[in-house]
């Protein structure tokens, strides 16, 4: 079969100046529901009620779909992360050194209760006999 | 099982943008009397507002005829199928579309441009895939009504009971076609092919925010198949708008009124040919659909179908009556192709976008539950891959590949 050629559109078929249709008026306003659903960082500050052509329509559906990749792909790069491992050890340290310290606490006032308890009654801790 | 059916392990889908079927392959009638489109000698028309009768003539142009985009919401959709009978007993009968037209411009010559179809030479993508593959000549829009609940039907095998533009929101039981795939034991793979980021989806409110992943590019689609790395399952949308890219200008591609048609010939041309010449041809079928008719004339009435789970309310449907989910909408283009179909292939059997996961659902899955009503009843149009397969049905029925399929200059 002999290649079949396929026309072009003519020079003047490209209308970013087009007033937007309903379909991407629905688009737009899905779009904005989804956008009000991400965290603030992601939102554009596009407003929704001032796109009249299919240029503006389409710098805003970029923005927000980039916008939605953007935050499924953060909220991935966290979640791959090595579970903050960095928090962990020092949760942990500090949690052995508290454990040092009520262990240290421990053994020092069960010194003193020896103390105490070896100390001549009357006595003050120090106190010259 | 038949070679072809065999050797099938991927299936796209590209879905277009608001054409009805006489408007881009009624003119096939004069070539191959099988398919059910519209001649000269044929006795189909609509009155207009003074009461002449409109004839379907070859005189559609690529751009700037169809202003404003004709009106094609539920109740626009109502009157151009009953011609705008509102009584208990109507019967639809396709005479209702220049007075639909009619309504928005109140202008009577511009009305009548609703009536106006494409000749063979002007569409020569199209109507080559037709009649190189297979046409359907009874595959309907799945309401009768806009683009977002119908190709709702195409990815749920329902629209959740809406019948307009807004806000869907999705209800379980009855997954996305994609996450019953991905999710299942074991795991078929499924992409969506947006055109770029700055055309998108349509199928934001529950895909595009909730599973990102899901989503690649034209470029992506055009890579995965000359890689051999397409999906199980992939389904296409055009650019739904004229915006500047990140290598220029970009046209939309859609082909809904009034983005140029041309355009979307090129489109779907660069689909089949990506498909063609990748590695993957012989393992894969592309079928290339319309949503709906836009609110252009077809001559064929849509027949009723088995309810949804779901009613639209009067107030939801604009007409003063409820709807049942239980008529389909106005036919649109449909073609399936693959190397194992023969050529001048004519489908008569019904179908509509519930088909899309029905089919999938089928062929990949098995016997899958829940699925909407209208899935479950919708008729598939490539036959599972197990069992007994009916000669009469399978498309895929060459005992071995084509080498002739045609080639186009893109």
């Amino acid at each position: 079969m002999p290649l079949i050629s396929v026309p072009r559109p003519s020079d003047g078929a490209f209308e970013p100046n087009r007033p937007v249709s309903a379909l991407l008026k629905a688009q737009i306003e899905y779009l904005h529901v989804a956008e009000r659903r991400l965290p603030l960082r992601y939102h554009t500050d596009i407003y929704i009620n001032a796109i009249k052509t299919e240029g503006e329509a389409a710098e805003y559906i970029r923005a927000v779909t980039e916008a939605i990749h953007d935050a499924h792909a953060d909220a991935a790069a966290r979640r791959s992360r090595p579970a903050k491992r960095t928090g962990v050890i020092e949760i942990a340290a500090v949690a052995d050194e508290r454990a040092e310290r009520r262990r240290a606490s421990k053994t020092k006032s069960k010194k003193r209760s020896a103390q105490r308890r070896s100390r001549p009654s009357g006595g003050k801790p120090g106190a010259k006999k | 099982m038949p070679p072809g059916l065999d050797n099938l392990k991927h299936i796209v889908v590209l879905m277009m943008e608001n054409r009805s079927f006489d408007h881009m392959l009624g003119s096939l009638k004069a070539v191959n009397p099988l398919v059910d489109g519209i001649t000269a000698a044929d006795p189909y028309g609509n009155p207009d507002t003074t009461g002449n009768v409109v004839k379907p003539q070859p005189l559609a142009q690529f751009q700037a005829q169809l202003q404003p985009d004709p009106d094609h919401h539920f109740p626009a959709v109502d009157l151009q199928i009953f011609g705008g009978d509102t009584s208990a007993n109507r019967v639809a009968n396709m005479q209702g579309f220049v007075k639909s037209y009619f309504n928005q411009q109140q202008d009577v010559g511009h009305s009548q441009k609703i009536m106006y179809y494409f000749a063979q030479n002007q569409l020569p993508v199209l109507t080559t895939l037709a009649l190189e593959f297979a046409v359907f000549n009874r595959w309907f829009a799945s309401i009768p009504g806009p683009t977002i609940c119908n190709r709702a039907f195409a990815h749920y095998g329902t629209s959740f009971g809406r019948v307009d533009m807004n806000l869907l929101y999705v209800n379980e039981p009855f997954q996305s076609i994609y996450s019953r795939l991905i999710n299942a034991t074991p795991k078929h793979t499924s992409k969506l092919y947006y055109y770029d980021t700055t055309s998108s989806t349509m199928e934001v409110t529950n895909l595009l925010q909730n599973e990102p992943q899901l989503f690649g590019t034209y470029d992506q689609f055009l890579d995965d198949c000359s890689k051999g790395n397409l999906p199980d399952y992939s389904f296409i949308e055009p650019n739904y708008s004229d915006h500047e890219g990140d290598s220029g200008e970009e046209v939309a591609n859609d082909q809904h009124p009034d983005h140029n048609v041309q355009a979307g010939e090129l489109f779907i041309a660069s689909i089949y040919k990506a498909v063609k010449d990748s590695p993957l041809w012989p393992n894969t079928a592309l079928l290339v659909v319309y949503d709906e008719h836009g609110g252009i004339y077809d001559h064929v009435v849509p027949p009723a179908c088995p309810p949804d789970q779901f009613t639209a309310s009067p107030n939801d449907t604009g007409t003063g009556m409820s709807f049942a989910f239980d008529r389909l909408g106005v036919r649109v283009p449909a073609i399936l192709i693959s190397p194992w179909i023969p050529a001048g292939t004519v489908v008569n059997r019904v179908f509509d976008h519930a088909s899309i996961p029905a089919t999938i659902t089928k062929f990949f899955l098995g016997d899958y539950s829940p699925r909407s009503p209208r899935e479950t009843s919708a008729d598939v149009f490539i036959e599972p891959d197990a069992g007994q397969v009916d000669p009469a049905r399978n498309l895929l029925s060459l005992d071995t590949m084509r080498t002739d399929c045609p080639d186009f200059d893109v």
